[in-house]
């Protein structure tokens, strides 16, 4: 009996570890395969017999999006909007997401209720008027009005993802501080905010990898040098000139590259907060 | 000269109201434990209290100060939380002082403060760790330490004892009684425990409902409870139920059930019968052999604890229990007779469920 | 003790926190915020779909009616694209749950290296639609796809086949390269459903004599539901959404094989400039995943309790 039941368990083991393993080889294989082609030379990516590993590492596909082409640029613009719109939801976000998760007012669950149902608006469909409004101001291919229009669809999500922080640090923490002589706002300066630290860092982790991957919106709302983001330009590079492979690969490792160590650095404060966000939102 | 005094305090969120106009009077160095179940409204008088919550309509004075438009910061009150409510991200030292440090107080005088608080509850030792570092115990001094060394008009404990085991409960009980009576500041303290009440108090307002069921000395709410949820609430085991009639007649009473016959002092009542119920607590039921005994039952169940013995007993229709000597002989299906003091018992109506007062003899306090 | 603070302008914000106005001054940001690029562009939506607007031709300019939605009805790209985004939204989001659960199963079972297990497979997910597209397009390259010399060399193929540009071929492609792309956001939220399962559920069926087939069915399936049915309806709301994938893969070519009712839109507005058609095809998207969206917020209700 106890034989049978530990040599299931072994099977089951080894079980776990081919799913684990295969699903693992599936999701990362394709990323390895663009890495392997971003070192290898044109010689050894056009070929007609299949050359798995490079023959020489070359760097010169990275030397060369890097320099024959406006890539510093876009990625340059990329910084300055995902800052931007990181910027404006901390700052707003924040306050919201302490007001839903500690304050109790009138229409508060409804409100709530809207932030989320914000985040199932097609895209398009706030797109074109977007467009329209920020060419009447003069916010088309401007940074800062990109930055503004994703915070239309990060915004929400920054807030109840934080939200869900605020919400793990105890209400009576608060009072205590308020008994101490806190008021109100110093209660949230010197102890929730200072609890929900990690919180805060997922969160903003999330939406600048969020709108540092961002296509649809910048597509549209880009025309020129001036504000254009690394996807679009990439997508253009590719559309225009027919990029090499080789030199295709390399700028799509140097732009994922801040994601995977965002994500890296942060990535269990953010599954908390996903999973948070979505599972109870 | 910190009284407390709450006049009138409503509070509804939204159609549900939770307290129907609550008027508390507590005296300078009283002992005030607001008891009930669960859902009674006591924890939101305390909020209430403290101005962490908004009434209604009311009034809240401490220390002859009228606070209710006072955020909590202005009404120098301190307070206990269940879960203690330390700061995590502080060292012991500065969660005590935190209050100390929001107003303004230097260091130097700060430290000194802390540690007196801290030598006072015998956690000096511990000022430098971080909450997370403490045991339970350890961690609801530190709460407590951090209530005193501000030297507020009032004391606010919130269930502070309930997340405690047993044994450390009973310690940190006799800790807290220790400190009033050293320091002899005005206490109100929330729990849903009788024996807190009962050990604690100076005055016990019982609550259901959101409203005050009974608001009096300890003693006098556990001999002669105002209704028969607070004679149900008060007490463990708790005292006897037994429906029966009140009788009256030729300027005598008593109170008559199955197996029960017990002379009941009620003067200047009009002959006739009502509708009533028997309150008798389980240790004013004695053992006796006599033949004339009022209540007569036969033994169900018999628990030694140890200090006594409880019997349950069928009398009638009625389950009763009867804290018994330890020595108590006596098996399943014996019969067994218990003589009562009439003194020490109460009758409530059957349909109003209040106590019925009883004459020149029962003068209530 | 009065309190001795320095009076600053922080100190005035402090008292105001105090007040009931409070709620409102932390909210107003964000509020006003959302007001501008929500929801008056949600609103403003709805008029240009009515109205005549083509960036090109600046004169044709006006109210228009319902003209736009009755030309859909005639439009043989929108109920291919109509019937597409259905086909390419369910099939790849079965694929996705049923990965997503395959892996949350397995990561639960916590054996050693589990955590480095869940952070590689959730990696995808955090990829964008950009790079994971012209990845794909590189893996399965009809000259020089990695996945066609393998699938050649394993004799499943004979040759080289140029997956996205075969009609036959292209919807499935597409949909393998969405699954790799979303199934991970499925298998992050089933294993945190798995792991709210109480462990005593499962050693009181044991001790019961269930076996691990019934387990599953009797515990694991019916705990599950709320996360199962919340997580669908988010990503087919996601998904309906965006165009991006298939407008880096496709182009919703070949033909319009791969043409989905975004991409249609978003290719409406901003190829052709026509924004008033445009905008009639993303109000009809707007209510079709308002029928979900009704559905999400009686599931979150549901579940709150």
């Amino acid at each position: 009996m106890l034989k049978t039941s530990r040599g299931r368990r072994r099977m089951a083991d080894v079980l776990t570890y081919a799913v684990l393993l295969t699903m693992t080889f599936f999701c990362l294989a394709p990323i390895v395969w663009m890495f392997l082609t971003s070192l290898k030379t044109e010689a050894d990516i056009v070929t007609s017999q299949m050359q798995y590993l490079p023959a020489r590492i070359t760097f010169e596909n990275y030397r060369a999006i890097w320099t024959q082409s406006n890539f510093p640029v876009l990625i340059t613009n990329s910084l300055v909007v995902t800052t931007i719109t990181v910027v404006i939801c901390v700052l707003t976000g924040t306050l919201a997401a302490y007001a839903f998760s500690r304050l109790s007012f009138k229409g508060r669950e409804k409100l709530m209720l809207g932030y989320l149902l914000v985040r199932m608006f097609p895209a398009v469909m706030v797109i074109i008027p977007l467009f329209v409004m920020m060419r009447t101001v003069g916010l088309v291919d401007s940074r800062f009005g990109l930055a503004l229009a994703y915070t239309s669809f990060l915004l929400p999500l920054f807030v109840w993802m934080l939200k869900g922080f605020f919400d793990a640090a105890p209400k009576e923490l608060e009072s205590a501080a308020r008994i101490d002589g806190s008021t109100r706002l110093g209660a949230m300066v010197r102890i929730i905010l200072p609890l929900a630290r990690n919180g805060l860092v997922a969160s903003s982790v999330f939406i600048a990898i969020a709108a540092w991957n961002e296509f649809i919106f910048a597509l549209m709302l880009t025309t020129g040098q001036g504000s254009r983001t690394w996807p679009v330009g990439l997508q253009l590079m590719v559309g225009e000139f027919q990029l090499p492979w080789g030199v295709l690969a390399a700028g799509g490792i140097l732009s994922i590259l801040p994601v995977v160590i965002l994500f890296a650095i942060v990535q269990r404060a953010m599954v908390q907060g996903l999973t948070a966000g979505a599972v109870k939102g | 000269m910190a009284n407390l005094s709450i006049k009138d305090i409503q509070k509804s969120y939204g159609a549900l109201k939770v307290l129907h106009g609550i008027d508390v009077e507590l005296e300078d160095g009283g002992f005030l434990v607001l008891l009930g179940p669960s859902g009674c409204g006591k924890s939101t008088l305390l909020n209430i209290i403290a101005g962490l919550d908004e009434p209604s309509t009311g009034e809240i004075s401490i220390a002859d100060r009228s606070v209710t438009a006072l955020p909590p910061k202005d009404r120098n009150i301190a307070m206990v939380f269940q879960s203690y409510a330390l700061y995590p991200t502080m060292t012991v030292e500065r969660n005590i002082g935190f209050g100390l440090e929001m107003r303004g107080v230097p260091e130097q005088q700060r430290k000194a403060e802390v540690r007196k608080a801290a030598e006072m509850l015998q956690i000096d030792h511990l000022l430098q760790r971080l909450p997370a570092n403490l045991s339970g115990g350890q961690r609801q001094r530190v709460a407590m330490g951090r209530a005193i060394v501000r030297n507020p008009d009032l004391f606010l404990f919130d269930e502070p004892l309930s997340n405690l085991d047993a044994k450390l409960r009973v310690e940190m009980r006799t800790e807290i009684k220790r400190l009033h009576e050293r320091l002899g500041t005005t206490i109100v303290y929330v729990t849903h425990d009788q024996i807190e009440a009962m050990t604690l108090a100076t005055k016990v307002a019982v609550m259901k409902g959101g409203y005050v069921q009974q608001l009096a000395d300890p003693r006098t709410i556990y001999e002669r409870p105002a209704n028969m949820f607070v004679a149900g609430f008060i007490g463990s085991p708790a005292m006897n139920f037994i429906r029966g009639k009140l009788v009256v007649e030729a300027g005598r009473s008593r109170f008559e059930s199955e197996g029960v016959r017990v002379p009941v002092p009620v003067s200047g009542a009009a002959p006739g019968t009502r509708n009533c119920v028997l309150g008798v607590r389980p240790e004013e039921m004695k053992v006796t052999t006599a033949d004339n005994a009022p209540i007569k039952g036969v033994i169900d169940v018999v628990e030694p604890t140890g200090p006594d013995t409880m019997v349950t007993v069928r009398v009638g229709d009625h389950s009763v229990v009867a804290r018994a000597e330890p020595r108590f002989q006596g098996r399943r299906g014996d019969p067994v007779a218990f003589d009562v003091d009439p003194l020490s018992i109460n009758l409530f109506d059957a349909e109003t469920e209040e106590r019925i007062v009883m004459g020149s003899v029962h003068q209530d306090a | 003790m009065k309190s001795v603070l320095h009076r600053g302008p922080l100190a005035k914000l402090g008292d105001l926190s105090e007040t009931r106005y409070w709620v409102y001054l932390l909210l107003f940001p964000s509020l006003i915020l959302l007001l501008l690029v929500v929801a008056y562009p949600t609103l403003y939506g709805f008029v240009i779909s009515v109205r005549e607007m083509r960036l090109t031709r600046p004169g044709l300019n006006g109210w228009v009616g319902t003209k736009h939605y009755v030309a859909m009805l005639s439009d043989r790209v929108f109920w291919i694209s109509l019937k597409n985004t259905a086909i390419w939204v369910t099939a790849a989001i079965a694929l996705e749950v049923a990965m997503g659960f395959v892996a949350a199963v397995a990561l639960n079972r916590n054996v050693p290296g589990t955590k480095l297990f869940g952070v590689l497979i959730l990696l995808p997910y955090f990829l964008p639609n950009v790079v994971a597209g012209h990845m794909w397009a590189l893996l399965l390259d009809p000259r020089l796809g990695v996945i066609n010399d393998i699938l050649v060399k394993v004799r499943i193929l004979s040759s080289y086949k140029a997956w996205f540009a075969d009609p036959a071929t292209a919807m499935a492609a597409t949909i393998v390269v969405e699954a790799w792309h979303g199934f991970p956001f499925f298998a992050l939220l089933f294993l945190a459903g798995l792991k709210g399962i109480p462990e005593d559920l499962y050693k009181a069926a044991a001790v019961d004599g269930a076996g691990p087939i019934r387990q599953f069915r009797l515990i694991t399936v019916p705990m599950l539901r709320t996360v199962i049915t919340a997580a669908v309806i988010l990503r087919v709301i996601s998904l309906v959404n965006s165009p991006d994938l298939l407008l880096v893969l496709t182009g919703g070519g070949p033909g319009n094989a791969t043409q989905v009712l975004s991409l249609y839109a978003f290719q409406t507005a901003y190829r052709e400039f026509n924004f008033g058609y445009a905008g009639a095809l993303a109000v009809v998207m707007f209510v079709i995943l308002m029928v979900f969206a009704t559905l999400y917020i009686r599931l979150t209700r549901v579940s709150k309790d």
